[in-house]
């Protein structure tokens, strides 16, 4: 036996499931390596541990309901509570289905808006919404309001037309000023410009003079002095 | 340390076995009653059941609530589905087997803040449990801490450890659950529990600390 198939055999050892000339030979071949009596051991006290871990058991019996019976169940006890509601004597019954007419008409009007009502020895019955009464004009009535309206509008449209003008001249006038005020900042800036450039100007040709100047007299007392 | 096995007579396992034979029995009769319209029939299979689902689930998520929430739904889902169940003697494989998935699902579900809280906790242990004065507490902290290490294990290894050891699931029932043979299921059962066994010697955790009462 290797070591292998010793360790092979251990779920069957610990378990009762060899037999005894086995089991006798594992045995003995286990005392022989304490390697693998150790393992054995470990093994056994592994499913010792195991075993104390406590269960708790189910709190309630479950019952399975039969469909069937929960049906037919339902069904009576809808059925013995008509019963025990329904009225007995032909009078109580008759007075039941009046009241349940009753009832009924009631629900009925109220969710379709039934209008009951009676004018000039008529009565009239509508369900839906009561249309909303006319109200009606003349021609000449009418013509009136619409000449009323088309003056009105004239009249407003004439202001409208009018202040749009004033608002327009008014910006007209606010940009002409605008704009002559710009062309004379602008002319007074191009004036005072060309003033700077002339100053400038006329200051670098004094300079060009002065150095000139120099220059020439460099030049003449260079010549006297070789002469 | 020596060997102690739990090893079973050959008398206790026929007895075991007869009994394991006689509630699928039980199990497949209630089915067929069900299946031919006596809708009783599901309310005791219910009551065989729900003990088993609802510890089941607790193992999961250590919570009353999420454990009944988890068992009601796997009894809703069953109760819609019955009819496709093909053999009616493995009514209880089937049943774990949606319980499973459902338990996976939710895990996947708030598995985000799940996490989170495991990852707070990779440093906290230790420390914690040394400075525990209190025995009770002491070993309330133990059992957070020992459902917080088997959160820790991957899905289809915790599967196998929470069937096997808290269930008490033969393999070939859990095999039939998960739809892997035997020996996959003895390999992920051993890998989980060496893994286990390395986080509670991370975490201190031995079985001295559950006797201190």
């Amino acid at each position: 036996m290797t070591k292998e198939e010793a360790r092979e055999l251990f779920i069957d050892f610990m378990y009762g499931g060899l037999d005894i000339d086995t089991q006798q030979q594992l045995e003995a071949f286990v005392q022989q390596h304490p390697d693998l009596k150790d393992e054995l051991d470990g093994l056994m006290e592994t499913r010792q541990v195991l075993q104390q871990m406590p269960v708790e058991s189910p709190t309630e019996q479950f019952v399975m309901m039969d469909p069937a019976v929960a049906k037919s169940s339902f069904r009576s006890s809808f059925e013995k509570l008509w019963t025990a509601l329904s009225p007995k004597s032909g009078f109580g019954r008759a007075g039941f289905a009046v009241a349940s007419f009753v009832f009924l008409f009631i629900i009925t009007g109220s969710l379709t808006n039934l209008n009951f009502s009676m004018q000039d020895g008529e009565i009239s019955l509508r369900f839906g919404e009561q249309p909303p009464a006319q109200v009606g004009y003349s021609a000449a009535q009418v013509e009136m309001i619409i000449n009323q309206v088309q003056a009105e509008n004239a009249e407003l449209v004439a202001e409208f037309v009018q202040a749009a003008q004033e608002q327009q001249e008014t910006q007209f006038q606010q940009t002409l000023a605008s704009f002559a005020s710009y062309l004379d900042e602008q002319r007074t800036s191009d004036l005072e410009l060309i003033d700077y450039s002339l100053a400038n100007l006329q200051e670098t040709t004094y300079n060009r003079f002065v150095q000139t100047d120099q220059v020439l007299g460099e030049i003449i007392e260079t010549v006297s002095y070789n002469q | 340390m020596a060997l102690v096995l739990p090893s079973k007579s050959t008398k206790e396992k026929t007895k075991l076995y007869v009994e394991h034979e006689m509630t699928h029995m039980e199990d497949a009769q209630l089915v067929q009653d069900f299946l031919g319209g006596n809708h009783q029939a599901f309310n005791k299979l219910i009551g065989r059941w729900q003990d088993r689902i609802h510890h089941f689930a607790y193992r999961y998520f250590a919570n009353n609530n999420d454990a009944a929430e988890i068992t009601q739904k796997t009894f809703i889902k069953a109760y819609q589905k019955l009819n496709t169940l093909e053999d009616a003697g493995k009514f209880g494989s089937w049943l774990y087997r949606i319980a499973n998935n459902l338990c996976l699902d939710e895990l996947k579900r708030v598995g985000r803040k799940r996490s989170t809280s495991l990852e707070a906790l990779k440093t906290a242990p230790q420390s914690e449990t040394e400075r525990a004065a209190d025995s009770a507490l002491m070993r309330n902290e133990a059992i957070v801490l020992l459902h917080k290490a088997l959160l820790q294990l991957p899905n289809e290894q915790r599967m196998v450890v929470i069937m096997k050891e808290y269930e008490g699931l033969t393999f070939r029932e859990i095999a039939e659950i998960l739809d892997e043979s035997e020996n996959t299921i003895k390999s992920r059962l051993y890998y989980g529990l060496r893994a286990l066994r390395k986080t509670f010697d991370s975490w201190n955790i031995n079985k001295e600390v559950f006797s201190y009462d």
